[in-house]
């Protein structure tokens, strides 16, 4: 399975309390691509991932998904329409008190029948698909353990395996990295530069450093006040752009 | 190293020190007029506690020997007629000729005289106790006495001031003299009081978990309606939200007690009042730690389980529940344990359980039997503050 391509048109957002936080915002993103969002924080990265999969219901503009426009799907459909789509957050957003397997499986509940899933029942072989997950990030041995005790990046590598479960064809990933500490931070990384490169997937990913952006992106959209001020290849980004998106006093950290 | 010398300070602005302001001496003898006036109105009275220690000895004695433990007992009684009205014959009620006997030297007799008894064939070097037996069958008590090693024992009694029976019959007579010797004999067993008590811990606990359970159930659904990130979205929810907060603090303020003497008044003495009583403290104390717990759920879990495209029960299921079932497990455990603390005193007011009878105990000044009450009370409490401390730490 190939991944899905992406277009966003004339997208524009804004919150009840009047905050524009994306401003006509348009771009097409190709199968397999690994495109990393970089932008000031409040630039509207978070706005843009969660209106891609309409956590957050656009104010107007399109969005197509394998060129299906999910600003016009109604709710069930777009449900159904999630399954295909991962999402890796800051914060990892696991369920603490539950087991590292239950957060795995969890990713699964949208392909399973409703009533067994609520009595904690999964099948065997998607018990099997989740240990198979959790080995492709590293910590099989992981699974019985409550996901609070487990190192940021471990959490975030369940975040990974808990997407994988979707059979994903896009992953958005709202600054995977940015709780944790830089060598942990390629760690992770290149887990999704391996879904990406092996498995096809369409990755959309915000980073904080630009060095990072350059390293796995191989396209790069900057966002600023809500408005999408760059896009083109990571090499392209010099000084002047640099400043550009940052503003002028920004100076350019080297995160290795 | 030379120490710093501190730069000499302009003395025009030395303030007062501080106890010798004004603030600090309004402050003290404020704090003077309230506690003068605290001591006064609570009549604190310290004399008092040195001078009552007479009265609370025999309770403090007895709490350490509490009635928990006794032996069968057997009872040796004969009987003898008697009068007190030389115009009437009394009755004859003769023993077995084989077992004990009791004799005087005469069974007509009259008020005030010294009369000796002497009984023989009763159980050796026992104990025992003389009383007057009035014709409606009232025993006073009129003497006690020491058998021998052969059984026989002696003693001089005088006629107490009876009921003489009914104007019409014939008075004076139908009188008796009773003798009784009881020992115990056979395997300690549990005690009467025990027995009683044990039964009202029971009731005690169950009171409280009746009174807890029917909480829990009405706490869950009102405590959704009282959790502000739930409710209060809009006008309308804004206003239940208000509501249920305003009747789970004010409910909440109001001591079980006081709500167990309302119920007893509603529903009558007993321990179903005990249990309205706790259960509607409880509503309102569990339905606001609830309200709370469900306030502070981190709403990350939500987001990630309904990107995965699961329905919105199944994010309830795996986001929530999970996020706030087991505090809830906790704080119900914890409210239970409580609850057992507060049915004992429950009981005081008359909404059942053991202080029902730890209350009459002391009133009948039976400090044995109230030392049983108190210690079982202590060892049960104990024994679910342990328990429900462990459980709290496994589920959370
Ligand atoms: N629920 C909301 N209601 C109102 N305003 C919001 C809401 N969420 C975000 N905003 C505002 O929208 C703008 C964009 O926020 P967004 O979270 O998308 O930025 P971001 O680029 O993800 O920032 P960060 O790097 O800090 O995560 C900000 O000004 C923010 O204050
Ligand atoms: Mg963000």
């Amino acid at each position: 399975m190939k991944g899905a391509s992406l277009k966003v048109e004339h997208l524009s957002k804004i919150y009840p309390d009047g905050t524009v936080a994306l401003r006509d915002v348009s771009f097409e993103v190709a199968p397999g691509q690994f495109v990393v969002i970089i932008g000031l924080s409040g630039s509207g990265k978070s706005t843009l991932m969660r209106c891609i999969n309409r956590l957050i219901e656009p104010t107007s503009g399109k969005v197509y998904i394998d060129d299906i426009d999910i600003t016009a799907l109604s709710v069930a459909e777009m449900r159904r329409l999630r399954r295909s789509i991962g999402m890796i957050f800051q914060q990892f957003n696991l369920v603490k008190r539950s087991s590292v397997l239950t957060n795995v499986l969890s990713g699964r509940l949208g392909y399973l029948p409703p009533w067994w899933s609520l009595i904690n029942h999964f099948p065997r072989d998607e018990v099997d698909r989740a240990m198979a997950n959790l080995r492709r990030v590293g910590i099989p041995e992981k699974a019985r353990t409550r996901a609070d005790q487990l190192s940021g990046g471990q959490q975030q590598r369940v975040g990974i395996a808990r997407a994988l479960m979707q059979e994903p064809r896009l992953i958005l990933a709202d600054e995977p990295v940015a709780s944790l500490d830089p060598a942990t931070s390629h760690s992770v990384l290149r887990y999704l530069e391996e879904l990406n490169k092996k498995d096809g997937i369409t990755v959309l990913c915000a980073l904080h450093f630009l060095s990072l952006a350059r390293r796995y992106g191989s396209r790069i959209l900057a966002l600023k006040a809500g408005q999408l001020v760059y896009q083109g290849v990571p090499a392209d980004i010099d000084e002047r752009r640099f400043k550009e998106i940052y503003g002028e006093d920004a100076v350019e950290v080297e995160i290795t | 190293m030379t120490p710093e010398v501190a730069p000499a300070r302009a003395t025009v602005l030395q303030p007062r020190p501080w106890f010798a302001s004004t603030k600090f001496l309004l402050l003290v003898f404020g704090l003077l007029a309230v506690y003068a006036y605290g001591w006064r109105v609570t009549k604190i009275d310290l004399p008092e506690l040195l001078k009552g220690t007479k009265f609370v000895r025999p309770f403090v004695v007895d709490l350490v020997r509490p009635d928990v433990v006794s032996r069968d007992v057997q009872i040796q009684e004969v009987q003898l007629g008697m009068s007190v009205n030389a115009a009437v014959a009394p009755e004859d009620v003769a023993p077995p000729a084989s077992g004990p006997q009791l004799s005087v030297p005469t069974r007509v007799t009259a008020v005030g005289a010294q009369l000796q008894v002497t009984g023989r064939g009763f159980r050796p070097n026992g104990s025992g106790t003389l009383f007057w037996v009035n014709p409606i069958g009232n025993p006073q008590q009129v003497g006690t006495f020491h058998t021998d090693a052969t059984g026989a024992f002696a003693v001089t009694i005088t006629v107490p001031e009876v009921f003489r029976g009914p104007e019409s019959g014939p008075r004076g007579a139908q009188q008796r003299l009773l003798a009784r010797v009881t020992w115990e004999t056979g395997p300690l067993r549990p005690s009467k009081t025990l027995l009683l008590v044990g039964e009202k811990i029971i009731e005690t606990v169950f009171l409280a978990l009746m009174g807890t359970t029917i909480a829990i159930v009405a706490a869950i659904p009102l405590s959704f309606l009282g959790a502000k990130n739930l409710t209060a979205k809009n006008p309308l929810g804004t206003t239940i939200y208000f509501f249920t907060r305003t009747f789970f603090n004010v409910t909440r303020s109001i001591e079980p007690l006081i709500l167990a003497i309302v119920f007893t008044v509603w529903v009558g003495l007993g321990p179903f009042a005990g249990v309205l009583a706790l259960a509607l403290h409880s509503v309102a104390v569990l339905g606001k730690l609830y309200s709370e717990q469900i306030e502070s759920i981190d709403p990350g879990p939500i987001e990630a389980i309904a990107a995965t495209g699961a329905s919105p029960l199944q994010v309830v299921r795996y986001a929530v529940v999970p996020q706030i079932v087991p505090p809830f497990i906790a704080f119900t455990i914890y409210r239970w344990d409580t609850n057992v603390r507060m049915s004992t005193v429950i009981g005081f007011v008359g909404g059942g359980g053991v202080g029902f009878i730890l209350q009459q105990y002391i009133n009948l000044l039976q400090y044995r039997q109230a030392a049983t009450a108190v210690w079982a009370i202590t060892l049960v409490v104990a024994a679910l503050d342990y328990l429900s401390a462990v459980v709290r730490e496994r589920v959370v």
